[in-house]
């Protein structure tokens, strides 16, 4: 028993001290909405001890994500934010942006900020690109739409860039789920961008894109 | 007395584990943050070079630093332009290709994420994460 209470009596004196600037959290956890373009996070703090603190330094992961500080310097006591903007583009999914924050502080020079955000995605277009070798038999190609559960999208509408590749919608296996059958009227090459516009938000929908192309067969 | 410590690094170990069993459990419908590429998936510099005109380069880094310099005949594709970019690179491919992904560096994460949309998304074949990203690749070219 000796040496388990070695091995809790180590980990006691190994816990970190209480660092001089304090963050509320280091990790936050943002929900964007379908049409949101960025997701802000703020990381508040406050200098916990007794001198200064200086920042010196703040980087972000991504050149997606745009960090900014009140005040450089911070005094014994007061207290502050870093806003993390992540700006959202074209991206879909689970994403973790990290800001590292460098202060001349010796027990806590470099402090990890994380920001979580699950990207809502209001239709899921799969595949985005299909393409035929000229080679061989053209035949219409398939691309599943499927709207997310909780969006309310009752219609899709599709227009391709190229009147020669024709496109149809017809119903999926359920009310949110479109099949876009995708077929080019002749065999020469060509690239056509299939634009695919959902009946939500009415004000201003939100496209989603489909890539068609014919190739010449591979030499 | 061997035995006792035995059966204390045994207890200790059970110990350890609990928890990590308990969060396995709890999180298993969780979210998937950093999502590892397989070894097969990734490639390095000297053999993404050795594929010579079979190669379609890829970079997933921000605009400026595209601009800035890139591997040279790369195509940019980065998720703050999807929509705008990936048509652009997709007139390029041909199915003989195979796709080379890079970003930064080997801490970067965009180049996985790139390359995961144009494999799941855009169903494409042969797409390989660059190992190590544009730095490995510049150290290469000195």
């Amino acid at each position: 028993m000796k040496i388990l209470f070695s091995i809790g009596l180590a980990a006691l004196l190994a816990a970190p001290a209480n660092a001089a600037l304090k963050w509320e959290k280091t990790e936050l956890d943002l929900h964007p909405s379908f049409s949101d373009k960025e997701a802000i996070g703020r990381f508040k703090y406050e200098n916990t001890g007794t001198t200064t603190i200086k920042v010196t330094g703040v980087h972000t992961s991504c050149g997606c994500t745009v960090a900014s500080l009140e005040k450089k310097e911070v005094a014994p006591g007061e207290k502050g934010e870093i806003t993390a903007t992540f700006k959202i583009g074209n991206r879909t999914g689970a994403q973790q942006k990290t800001v590292t924050v460098q202060t001349d502080d010796p027990s806590n020079p470099t402090t990890v900020l994380t920001l979580k955000a699950v990207i809502p995605a209001l239709l899921e277009v799969q595949p985005t690109f299909v393409y035929w070798d000229n080679s061989k038999p053209l035949e219409a190609k398939t691309i599943s739409i499927k709207a997310a559960k909780d969006a309310p999208v009752t219609k899709v509408t599709v227009n391709s860039s190229d009147p020669l590749i024709t496109t149809k919608v017809e119903p999926g296996a359920s009310p949110k789920e479109w099949k876009l059958s995708v077929l080019p009227k002749d065999s020469q090459p060509r690239t056509s961008t299939l634009t695919i516009q959902p009946d939500y938000p009415e004000a201003q929908p939100k496209l989603y894109y489909a890539s068609v192309r014919v190739t010449n067969a591979p030499r | 007395m061997q035995s006792s410590i035995i059966r204390q690094i045994l207890i200790l170990a059970g110990l350890a584990l609990l928890p990590a069993i308990g969060q396995a459990l709890y999180f298993r419908d969780q979210v998937s943050w950093q999502s590892p590429v397989p070894a097969s998936e990734m490639v390095a510099v000297a053999q993404a070079r050795s594929w010579g005109n079979q190669a379609l380069w890829v970079d997933a880094r921000p605009d400026e630093e595209f601009v800035q310099e890139h591997v040279p005949g790369a195509l940019q594709l980065n998720e703050d332009r999807w929509d705008e970019l990936l048509p652009q690179m997709l007139a390029v491919w041909s199915p003989d290709k195979r796709v080379v992904v890079y970003c930064g560096s080997q801490s970067c994460g965009s180049s996985r994420e790139v390359a995961r949309r144009l494999r799941k998304e855009a169903q494409l074949p042969n797409v390989f994460v660059l190992t190590g990203g544009w730095q490995e690749w510049r150290k290469g070219n000195r």
